[in-house]
């Protein structure tokens, strides 16, 4: 995290050079978030008499949010701040299909709401809990196949003796068909 | 007094039931073992294990919970001393001349001296909180709603103040925080906000979902694109473990000043651990007669941040146990627990649970005493758990994660909720944001607006009202204070430096 001191002098052709990207793109982001909210708590009924209505806080906060978003963004472009580090793809998209995956089976999800014909039966946490495993562990740069096996299965064995016999909490184990 | 003393007894009485302390001894081995794990963090051990939670009785539950947190107080220093990579956020300090007397094979001198100090600091907190319980719960009977929406706004700007990094920033995660809070039904006219349509929505983004996703998730997707440094173990063998007549007498002065230092940085709404091992590690620094040992194997440089680190762990709790307010994100954890429970949080504990209240406060103290007597002898059982390399221990970490957050409600859609909260952290730390305060401020968002809503009620609609009222006014003007502080430049600097020096 040290020695992130900003360099890159480059002159662009741009007359406007954002400074620091960082806090310009995380606010601008900011105030969409605020937009968001403000869109999605619009209907609702506002202030009367002495009440606050449902809408009222939402409203108050995105609003202040929006503003301070701005702000951030304004100081981004305005104040020289390190460059936005890249965004590693292969880490958070095994870990990130791993969660959907077990989401997934573990009650079994019909994939036509979202555009694919098929449907996951639900496979029960035995299945889950190893195939989650098995995909998040791809994600790294030392992936080992003999040794990845023997780790999810123990760790389901594992998994299984902690949730479903000593915590005693209601688990499907294995498909329902 | 003799209230107390009845009251300390009431509470041995219940942490020595044999049941508790099976539940003290398996939150402090387990706060010992993620401490010592770089990588997990303290918030998201605590959600982890918030299901698992579930089935045992709420004092048992919320004794092994308080064990895991000041648990991993003691073993952060662990890795800190031996491998020179924090093991937890709050012993980063510790590193530095932790592991440089490790180098001078004082290893052992090390290990025990932090165990020692955080004993003593374990110690004197523990009473601390036992004294303060009292008075501060029958101050909370003056709140009205005015007072306890000033307080927690206090305690948000204490936040933002203690946070890392920009003042603006945190503000803008304190604000995303107290939205998200308020997705789900309204709390007065139950009228559904901001869910998008969504049924799963319309109870609210559970909290568990957000601090696993925040804190569990984003927390390993980053880790993997860090390069996978060897670990550099200390390997020659940790003898004498005792530390000898003048490191005693060295770190005794650091060890009180710690102590001290972690009391009140714990207690402030918004600090806790890890602000109070770098506040006593600088404070340390400063006042040394020598600071140019400090970095080179200072003892006083493990004992201060060691002792204020686990003495501000626990009395974090005292804001959460009289007040009802959590002043970190665990604690705001420790709110889901007992809410699971169905306990609510406040005042009212002390009075109509005291077996908890105080059962709670006796076993800190024991669980400090375990620590100190397991800790050091399985020092070596530690160390090879560090062995363990981090490509098997994430997707451990991830499938653990999920099942947990699965048996809260069997909602497949909280573990989604989870991986985007996963993504959106990840975002968040690309960017500089922390999320110590979205975290807060999502806790604390419903408890404030409802306080909010009421008192303007009460107040026929009058807004001066949070000024009109003495103790509202006085929180107010202390949050408006510490803001204006935190932004005058010299002060931002001070604040940038406490940070920065752990980092190098």
């Amino acid at each position: 995290m040290s020695g992130e001191a900003k360099t890159s002098p480059k002159g662009g052709g741009f007359k406007f050079k954002v400074r620091g990207p960082r806090d310009f793109y995380g606010g601008l982001a900011l105030i969409a978030l605020a937009i968001i909210a403000m869109l999605a708590s619009g209907e609702l009924p506002g202030q009367h008499g002495f009440a606050f209505g449902p809408g009222t806080a939402p409203r108050m906060f995105a609003t202040l949010l929006a503003v301070v978003g701005a702000l951030v963004s304004l100081g981004g472009l305005l104040i020289d701040g390190p460059k936005i580090d890249p965004f590693a793809i292969r880490g958070p998209a095994y870990v990130l299909v791993a969660i959907l995956l077990f989401a997934g089976m573990i009650r079994g999800i019909d994939l036509r709401m979202i555009g694919i014909p098929a449907t996951i039966p639900s496979l029960g946490l035995v299945l889950s809990t190893f195939a989650a495993f098995m995909v998040s562990i791809l994600g790294s740069s030392e992936f080992r196949w003999v040794e990845s096996l023997i780790a999810a299965v123990a760790m389901t064995a594992f998994c299984i003796g902690l949730f479903v016999y000593l915590l005693q909490l209601p688990f499907q184990l294995w498909p329902a068909f | 007094m003799t209230d107390l003393l009845a009251n300390l007894a009431l509470g041995f009485s219940v942490a020595a039931h044999p049941y508790n302390l099976g539940f003290c001894l398996l939150g402090a081995l387990v706060g010992t073992l993620v401490g010592v794990l770089p990588g997990i963090g303290t918030v998201a051990t605590v959600a982890m294990l918030l299901p698992i939670t579930f089935g045992l009785p709420p004092v048992g539950a919320l004794i092994m919970l308080a064990g895991i947190y000041y648990g991993a107080q003691y073993g952060g220093s662990t890795t800190s001393i031996l491998v020179n990579i924090p093991g937890e956020a709050t012993s980063v300090v510790t590193c530095l001349d932790g592991h440089q007397m490790a180098r001078q094979g004082r290893a052992g001198a090390a290990l025990s001296i932090s165990a020692i100090g955080s004993f003593f600091a374990g110690c004197v907190s523990t009473v601390l909180v036992a004294a303060l319980g009292a008075p501060l719960t029958s101050l909370a009977l003056l709140f009205g709603p005015a007072e306890y929406f000033s307080l927690m706004l206090l305690g948000l700007i204490f936040a933002v103040v203690l946070a890392k990094g920009s003042v603006l920033k945190s503000v803008a995660m304190v604000l995303t925080g107290l939205l998200l809070s308020m997705v789900g039904s309204d709390l007065e006219t139950g009228a559904g906000r901001m869910t998008f349509d969504i049924a799963e929505l319309s109870d609210g983004i559970g909290f568990t979902n957000v601090a696993m996703g925040l804190f569990g998730f984003a927390e390993i997707i980053r880790n993997l694109e860090m390069s996978q440094e060897s670990r550099e173990i200390v390997q020659s063998k940790i003898k004498g473990l005792m530390p000898t007549r003048q490191d005693l007498i060295d770190s005794s002065g650091a060890i009180a000043r710690g102590t001290i230092l972690g009391s009140i940085l714990g207690i402030l709404p918004g600090g806790g651990a890890v602000v109070a091992s770098f506040a006593a590690y600088t404070f340390e620094k400063r006042i040394s007669k020598n600071p140019e040992r400090f970095g080179r194997g200072a003892i006083q440089g493990v004992a201060a941040p060691e002792s204020a680190n686990n003495a501000a762990a626990q009395t974090s709790f005292i804001p959460l146990l009289t007040l009802g307010i959590p002043p970190n994100a665990v604690m705001a954890l420790m709110v889901g627990a007992m809410t699971i429970h169905g306990i609510v949080p406040g005042p009212q504990v002390m009075t109509k649970q005291p077996e908890l209240f105080w059962g709670m406060i006796a076993s800190m103290w024991l669980g400090n005493l375990m620590l100190v007597i397991i800790n050091l002898p399985l020092v070596g059982v530690w160390v090879s758990l560090l062995r363990v390399p981090y490509r098997l221990l994430y997707p451990s970490i991830i499938v653990f994660c999920c099942i947990g957050i699965y048996s809260i409600n069997n909602s497949p859609t909280d573990v989604v909720i989870a991986a985007i909260f996963g993504l959106f952290g990840y975002w968040l730390v690309k960017h500089d944001f922390e999320p110590a305060p979205l975290v807060l401020a999502f806790v604390l968002g419903p408890l404030m607006e409802e306080n909010l809503r009421r008192a303007m009620l009460i107040a026929r609609g009058d807004a001066t009202v949070f000024m009109t009222r003495p103790i509202s006014a006085g929180l107010i003007l202390v949050a408006l204070f510490m803001l204006a502080l935190a932004m005058l430049p010299m002060i931002r600097k001070r604040r940038e430096e406490v940070f920065v020096e752990s980092e190098n």
